[in-house]
C-alpha cells in the first residue's frame, strides 16, 4: 500500500531564488505607471461622475442649495410618470426603426464590398464609410435642410416625379422614421468596415469546401458566412442596440421631441428633466434604468450569441 | 537610470500633471485691492449686444470699484450651460435670459432675491413696466429685472395690402380674418396659395406668445392664480375660430413653426406675420416695405403675448459680488441708459417713466411703446414652464390639424394641471 500524503502540493522555486518577486513587483508598478494616465482619466471623467450620478438619483438635486434625500422616489416615478412610458415606447419604436434596418443594410453592403470583382471597390467603402466621420449634430442639420417642405431638394425632386411628401418632421407617423434613418445614414458606414473585417477573417477554403460540396451562395452564406460572423454580429447588434437607446443628437436639432412627443426618447427626457427643469435626481435615476437596460440586453445578447456559437462549435 | 524606470517616471509626472490640471480651480479674482470683477451672460448677439457692451463698458469706465467683463453665447447655449457653470462656481455672477426660462432658476434660488434693491429709491426701479416686472417674481418674491419686454406684433407687407385695396389695418378678428382672405391668392387654383393672407405658426411660435395672445383676446387663459384654466368654453372657441378660418378658409399655411414663420413672410409668401423688432431686419433685408400693428382685439379684449428677458444677480459670489451686480442694474436703469438700451435694442423702454420724446428717434420703439398698456407676460411665476408650453403646442398642432378640440383641451389640461403639480 502507497503512503498518501497530507501535505499540500508546494511548486518548486522559480529559479533566481527570491530577488523574483522583488522584480515581479517592479513590474508591477511600472506597468501601473503606464496605466496610471488612463485609469486617472477614467476614473475622473467616467467612473466618479457615474457614482455620483447614483448618489444623485436617491435626492432631488436641482444642482443649487441643499439636496435632500428622497430614497427611492425617483425610480418610483421613473415608471410611474405617463411621460417616461410614452418616452420609453417611443425609443423602443426608435429601436425596432434603427437597429434591423443599420444592421442588415451594413451587412449586406459588406458582402457586395466584399467582392474582389467590384470595381472601385476601394472608393466605395470610402465613401460609404463618410458619413460616420461626420458629427451626427451637423449632418442632422443637413438632412433638415433636405427634408424641408418648402426649400428642401429631396421634397423638390419628389414633387418632380408626383410625390408629395409633405413635412416630414412634422407628421407623427413620419417622424421617428425620419430621425432613425439619419442615424442609419450615419452609422451603417462604421458597422458595414466591421462586418468586412469579420468577412476577411472567414477562411477561403471553407467557401472552396462548400462549392465542392454543391452548396449555392445561399447556401455558403447560411452554412459558412452568418455562422463564422456570428461574433462580429453580435458585436454589431450590441453596438447598434445601445446607439439606438443613446437616440438624442438629431433628435433635439431635427424635431426637438415633436410633433408632439413623437420622436420623445428616454434620453430626450433625461435632458429636459436635467437641464430644463433642473431636476437632476430624476434625471440621474432615468440615466440608471437606462444604463441598466441596456446592460440587460446585452447580456441577453451576449448569452444568446454565445450558445449559438456553443451549438454550433 | 533604466529606459523603463525612464518611462515609467515619465508616466508618473504625466498623471501628476493631469491631476494637477484638474484639481487647480480657476482663480479670476487672485487680488484683494483691485476692482470687483463680474461676468455677465447674454444672448444679445446683434446691433443690440453692441449697445448693452457699450453701457457696461462705460459703466466700468464710470469708476474703478467694479469691472464687467461680457460673455455673449445664443440663449439657448446659455440655458444649456448656466446650470453646470453655476453649480461649478465657474458660472456669472449676471445673467441674461428668456423669461420663460426664469422662473426654474428662480425657484432654484439660483439668483439673488431683488425686493431690497426695487424698494431702494436710488436704483432707478421704482417706475419699472408692471408687466414687465411680473415676469420676474416667483412667489412674491423679485430675483430680477426685465431687460427687454416687447409685445407680439403685427408685420405686414404694405405693397400687398395695397394690391387687395385693404387701406385699413384691421382693428378686430373679423376684419382680421377678411382681410387674410383678401389677400391670399391662389393663382392657378390648386389649392395651395401662393400667397397666404397670414402665417400663423401653430407650435413653437415667435417666443411661444402667438397662441397665448389669441387665446387672451377671447377673454381665456392659460394658468390663472396658479392654476391651469386651459380647458375652457373661451379657448375652445377661439381654436375653432381659428382653424375654420386656417383649414376652411386657407388664410395660412398648417404646421409651421416660429422660425420657418419669419421665412415665410420673408420670401413673400405671406402678407402679415407675427413677430418682434427684430422682424424690422428681416423685412428690410428682403426689401419688403413693411408696417406695425398691434394684434387685433379679440372678441372680449385686445392683448399682446410678451417676448421677455430677464437679468438677474447670481447666488455664487459673495455679498460684494452681489452688491457690486446690483449696482450695475442701477447703473443700467437710470435715465440715460434705460433710454439708450431701449433705441439700441429696438424694444420698448422697461421704465414708465422714460419719455415717449427720448425714444422718438427709432420709429419701431415709438410704435412698439403705445402697445405696452395689453402687453402680458407670459406664464409668469410658472417654474415648469417647458411642460406648460409642451401641451400648448400639442394642443395648438393637433387642433390645427382637425382633432377634436373638445378632448384635446381636456388632455391639454391634464398635461398643464401636472406639470403645475410637478415644480
Amino acid at each position: 500500500m502507497t503512503v498518501t500524503s497530507t501535505r499540500a502540493y508546494r511548486p518548486p522555486a522559480p529559479l533566481g531564488g527570491r530577488r523574483r518577486p522583488h522584480g515581479e513587483r517592479r513590474r508591477t508598478l511600472t506597468a501601473l505607471a503606464f496605466l496610471a494616465p488612463a485609469l486617472v482619466i477614467l476614473g475622473v471623467f467616467v467612473a466618479w461622475p457615474m457614482l455620483s450620478a447614483l448618489r444623485l438619483s436617491f435626492t432631488d438635486a436641482s444642482g443649487f442649495g441643499v439636496e435632500d434625500w428622497v430614497g427611492f422616489d425617483n425610480y418610483v416615478r421613473v415608471f410611474t410618470d405617463p411621460a417616461i412610458r410614452d418616452s420609453m415606447v417611443n425609443t423602443l419604436w426608435y429601436t425596432v426603426l434603427f437597429t434591423p434596418t443599420a444592421v442588415v443594410s451594413a451587412l449586406l453592403l459588406a458582402l457586395v464590398l466584399n467582392s474582389r470583382s467590384l470595381p472601385f471597390r476601394g472608393f466605395f467603402r470610402t465613401a460609404l464609410f463618410l458619413p460616420f466621420i461626420v458629427s451626427l449634430a451637423v449632418a442632422a442639420f443637413a438632412w433638415s435642410y433636405l427634408l424641408d417642405p418648402r426649400l428642401g431638394l429631396i421634397n423638390y425632386w419628389l414633387q418632380g416625379a408626383g410625390i408629395q411628401l409633405g413635412d416630414v418632421l412634422e407628421d407623427p407617423m413620419l417622424a421617428m422614421p425620419a430621425v432613425a434613418l439619419v442615424a442609419v445614414w450615419k452609422n451603417f458606414g462604421f458597422y458595414m468596415v466591421i462586418f468586412l473585417a469579420g468577412l476577411q477573417d472567414i477562411p477561403a477554403s471553407l467557401y472552396e469546401a462548400a462549392r465542392m460540396d454543391g452548396a449555392g451562395p445561399w447556401r455558403r452564406f447560411t452554412n459558412v458566412t452568418l455562422p463564422l460572423l456570428s461574433n462580429t454580429f453580435a458585436f454589431v447588434l450590441i453596438f447598434a442596440l445601445i446607439a439606438a437607446l443613446q437616440a438624442f443628437d438629431q433628435i433635439y436639432v431635427m424635431t426637438g421631441g415633436g410633433p408632439y412627443g413623437h420622436t420623445e426618447t428616454i434620453v430626450m427626457e433625461i435632458y429636459k428633466s436635467g437641464f430644463r427643469k433642473l431636476d437632476l435626481g430624476f434625471a440621474s435615476a432615468l440615466s440608471y434604468v437606462l444604463l441598466i437596460a441596456t446592460l440587460l440586453l446585452s447580456v441577453v445578447q451576449f448569452v444568446f450569441f454565445g450558445r449559438r456559437e456553443k451549438d454550433l462549435g | 537610470m533604466t529606459r523603463k524606470t525612464t518611462l515609467a517616471s515619465v508616466g508618473a509626472i504625466a498623471v501628476a500633471a493631469l491631476a494637477l490640471a484638474g484639481c487647480s480651480a480657476g482663480d479670476d479674482n487672485p487680488s484683494s485691492d483691485g476692482p470687483i470683477e463680474l461676468v455677465f451672460w447674454h444672448g444679445y448677439t446683434e446691433a443690440d449686444g453692441d449697445v448693452l457692451n457699450g453701457i457696461v463698458d462705460e459703466f466700468n469706465d464710470s469708476q474703478s470699484d467694479v469691472h464687467i467683463s461680457t460673455e455673449i453665447n445664443t440663449w439657448d447655449v446659455i440655458d444649456d450651460t448656466l446650470l453646470p457653470a453655476l453649480s461649478s462656481k465657474t458660472g456669472p455672477d449676471l445673467v441674461a435670459m428668456p423669461a420663460e426660462r426664469f422662473p426654474v432658476y428662480a425657484a432654484k434660488k439660483a439668483f439673488v432675491d431683488l425686493d431690497d434693491l426695487y424698494a431702494d429709491a436710488d436704483s432707478n426701479l421704482s417706475d419699472v413696466v408692471e408687466g414687465a416686472k411680473a415676469m420676474t417674481v416667483v412667489d412674491g418674491t423679485s430675483y430680477g429685472v426685465p431687460i427687454g419686454f416687447v409685445p407680439l406684433a403685427i408685420y405686414y407687407d404694405k405693397a400687398a395690402f395695397a394690391d387687395a385695396g385693404i387701406t385699413e389695418v384691421p382693428a378686430d378678428w373679423d376684419a382680421w380674418v377678411d382681410a387674410a382672405k383678401k389677400l391670399t391668392v391662389d393663382e392657378n387654383g390648386d389649392g395651395t396659395p401662393e400667397r397666404y393672407g397670414i402665417v400663423l405658426p401653430d407650435h413653437a411660435t415667435v417666443g411661444n406668445g402667438v397662441w397665448p395672445s389669441l387665446i387672451y383676446g377671447n377673454g381665456g387663459d392659460i394658468v390663472k392664480d396658479g392654476k391651469a384654466v386651459l380647458d375652457s368654453p373661451e379657448n375652445a372657441k377661439t381654436l375653432a375660430y381659428w382653424h375654420d378660418a386656417i383649414v376652411n378658409d386657407k388664410i395660412s399655411p398648417t404646421g409651421v413653426d416660429g422660425i420657418e414663420a419669419d421665412s415665410v413672410f420673408s420670401s413673400g409668401k405671406a402678407a402679415m406675420t407675427f413677430g418682434g423688432p427684430w422682424m424690422t431686419f428681416i423685412a428690410g433685408d428682403a426689401g419688403i416695405d413693411y408696417g406695425i400693428a398691434p394684434i387685433p382685439a379679440g372678441p372680449e379684449e385686445q392683448a399682446a403675448s410678451a417676448i421677455g428677458l430677464t437679468l438677474s444677480v447670481t447666488n455664487q459670489g459673495d455679498a460684494a459680488k452681489q452688491a457690486a451686480a446690483e449696482t450695475f442694474i442701477s447703473y443700467l436703469f437710470n435715465d440715460d441708459n434705460a433710454a439708450a438700451w431701449s433705441l439700441g435694442s429696438g424694444w420698448p423702454p422697461l421704465r414708465s417713466g422714460i419719455s415717449a420724446d427720448a425714444v422718438a428717434d427709432n420709429p419701431t420703439v415709438a410704435t412698439l411703446s403705445q402697445y405696452t398698456s395689453f402687453t402680458r407676460p407670459l406664464l409668469p411665476g410658472v417654474v415648469n414652464s417647458t411642460d406648460v408650453l409642451s401641451a400648448l403646442d400639442e394642443l395648438t398642432q393637433r387642433a390645427m390639424a382637425g382633432d377634436d378640440i373638445a378632448s384635446l383641451l381636456t388632455d391639454a389640461q391634464a398635461k398643464v394641471e401636472a406639470a403645475l403639480a410637478d415644480q
